[in-house]
């Protein structure tokens, strides 16, 4: 039995004081606004390796992760695979990467206004701002929650004492503390470190997973439990549609997660950006396989009376008792590390489109001196700060936290990832497309969480799934694109026509 | 598919623990230079809080 012990705690204290000196020694270097969001553009290779893969695995990863192991077997870690196939191509190929990153831009909003004009910039900052703020609302609530069931507490108490909500409340005001103060400096050199920590971690707890109840016990549960579709996700209830989703999804992400975009933004050059996607890719199928392996197994190891009801906390209720005391102090760090670097870097990314795709748009006749630019993107990732410990922690959330965190992702990931395509391959694509793609790539996630709510058109929804819609936005936005930019062209023609005619 | 998911997993464990402990040494010196970089183009920029 593994419970928290004095050493843990030693390991955690220990680990917290090192990222806070690391994450606050940089803070010095930040002289210009380029440095503050793009740590001016003087990342190499292995740094952006490091960080790329810290930020886009944090707790919430983990728990949804082990979550897809337990319920699906190995077919839940197929998202992982196509995210590294997507990785892959776009880095070797250099799809849309290249031009964005040899625009000199630093926000993928900044490359749409060249193009489709300052309203679709603006626009398409409003959108990405609300997805992502949204989707990282719930970011702070998983990751206490992950990290008191593994140290031991009753899930049931949580409700009754504030334990997380200080607990969570004290770790946002570190990761918020070297953010604001050393901007993507800060949060390069502090996922630096947090890289090493996590992974270190997660290999060790893998391994003893595999040495302690091994391969075959772990293979026997998957079978027992779900049979062949646990190993194979076509064989699964609409297998096909969710790979096929999947596949849009992770290209997407690839392609426009402002939080995995930075890295490229970041890079030296686009070849540095680009090697960074083809030597990350494979972490991404890591990053789904490991804490899938945790969630199998929980499943090979617990009754279902001790997964209970919410599968979800099934793997830290397994962790916290497998794993002994020293390995726990070190896996706790190893999490946190993941879930700072996480909260730090999607902080910075989304107070980085409101700085320069919402806010400094509206002073281009008086735009601000660098540093009080700086000053403002300090501000705004204080307020983000803000945010996340009201609405994420103190706000209880009513709902389901998948469908929240699909719905939210996919209304912005669908239509930048349209809008980024046609804007770097598509010469006739125009405003009028782009705003049309940006409507129809929120209005079908929207809808079908709304007709999902409602009793009179529930169960057409629970028929359609939320595959088919989150595929109908990918294709709605795409179809959107083609018939507005038509549209223009046969209007803006025929006013031509007409006005030369007079 | 059960040898698939083996040798997946296998793989993936030697490439994690691999790029670890390389990138842990190179990414080191990274950072360094990246410091060393901003503070040779920008001497005059340097902005304490």
């Amino acid at each position: 039995m593994g419970y928290f012990s004095f050493l843990d705690g030693t390991i955690v204290v220990i680990y917290l004081l090192l990222t806070i000196v690391a994450g606050l020694a940089v803070r010095k270097y930040v002289g210009k606004v380029e440095h503050y969001l793009v740590a001016g553009r003087e990342m190499n290779l292995y740094l952006g390796i490091a960080s790329l893969a810290a930020t886009e695995f944090g707790i919430v990863t983990c728990m949804y992760t082990a979550q897809n192991g337990l319920k699906m077997g190995f077919a839940g870690a197929v998202p992982g695979i196509l995210q590294t196939i997507a990785m892959l191509l776009v880095g070797i190929t250099g799809f849309c990467i290249k031009p964005l990153r040899d625009a000199g831009v630093m926000t993928i909003p900044e490359l749409f206004e060249n193009r489709f004009g300052p309203s679709v910039r603006w626009l398409s900052g409003v959108v990405i701002v609300l997805g992502g703020l949204l989707n990282m609302g719930v970011f702070l609530r998983t990751g206490g929650e992950f990290l008191l069931i593994t140290m031991g507490y009753n899930p049931a108490e949580f409700a009754t004492t504030y334990r997380l909500e200080i607990m969570m409340s004290i770790l946002l005001i570190i990761v918020a503390l070297y953010t604001v103060l050393g901007g993507m400096l800060s949060v390069l050199v502090t996922d630096f470190l947090q890289f090493i920590v996590m992974s270190t971690s997660m290999l060790v707890v893998t391994i003893l997973i595999l040495t302690k109840i091994g391969w075959s016990e772990i293979v026997n549960a998957v079978e027992t439990h779900l049979g062949p579709k646990g190993f194979n996700p076509f064989l699964m209830e609409r297998g096909w549609e969710f790979v096929l989703f999947n596949l849009c999804l992770q290209f997407a992400v690839v392609l426009t997660w402002q939080a995995v975009i930075q890295r490229i933004l970041s890079a030296k050059s686009t070849r540095v950006g680009k090697l960074i996607y083809v030597n990350t890719s494979f972490f991404f199928t890591a990053r789904f396989l490991i804490p899938g392996l945790w969630g199998m197994a929980a499943l090979a190891v617990l009754t279902p009376e001790g997964i209970g009801e919410n599968t979800l906390y099934a793997m830290p209720k397994f962790l916290s008792i497998f794993l002994p005391s020293g390995l726990m102090g070190f896996l706790i760090a190893g999490m946190l590390a993941a879930d700072m670097s996480t909260d730090s870097a999607y902080m910075l990314t989304w107070g980085g489109v409101i700085y320069n795709d919402i806010l400094a748009p509206l002073r281009k006749k008086h735009p601000w001196s660098e540093k009080k630019g700086v000053l403002i993107n300090r501000t705004i990732v204080a307020l983000i700060g803000l945010f996340l410990l009201f609405y994420g922690l103190w706000y209880p959330l009513k709902g389901n936290l998948w469908d929240y965190l699909g719905v939210t992702g996919t209304i912005y990931l669908s239509s930048m990832s349209v809008l980024l395509i046609a804007c770097c391959y598509w010469k006739r694509a125009n405003n009028w497309g782009a705003m049309g793609a940006i409507i129809a790539g929120a209005v079908f996630p929207i809808g079908f969480l709304v007709l999902q709510q409602l009793p009179i058109t529930a169960e057409w929804a629970q028929r359609v799934g939320p595959y088919k819609s989150g595929l109908a936005s990918y294709a709605g936005s795409a179809l959107a694109m083609i018939i507005g930019t038509f549209l223009k062209e046969l209007f803006v023609k025929k006013s031509n026509t007409e006005f030369e005619g007079h | 598919m059960k040898l698939f998911w083996l040798i997946v997993l296998i793989f993936c464990i030697v490439w994690y623990a691999t790029m670890t402990l390389y990138v842990g040494i190179r990414g080191f010196f990274d950072i360094f230079s990246m410091l060393q970089s901003i503070k040779e183009n920008n001497p005059n920029n340097r902005i304490s809080v």
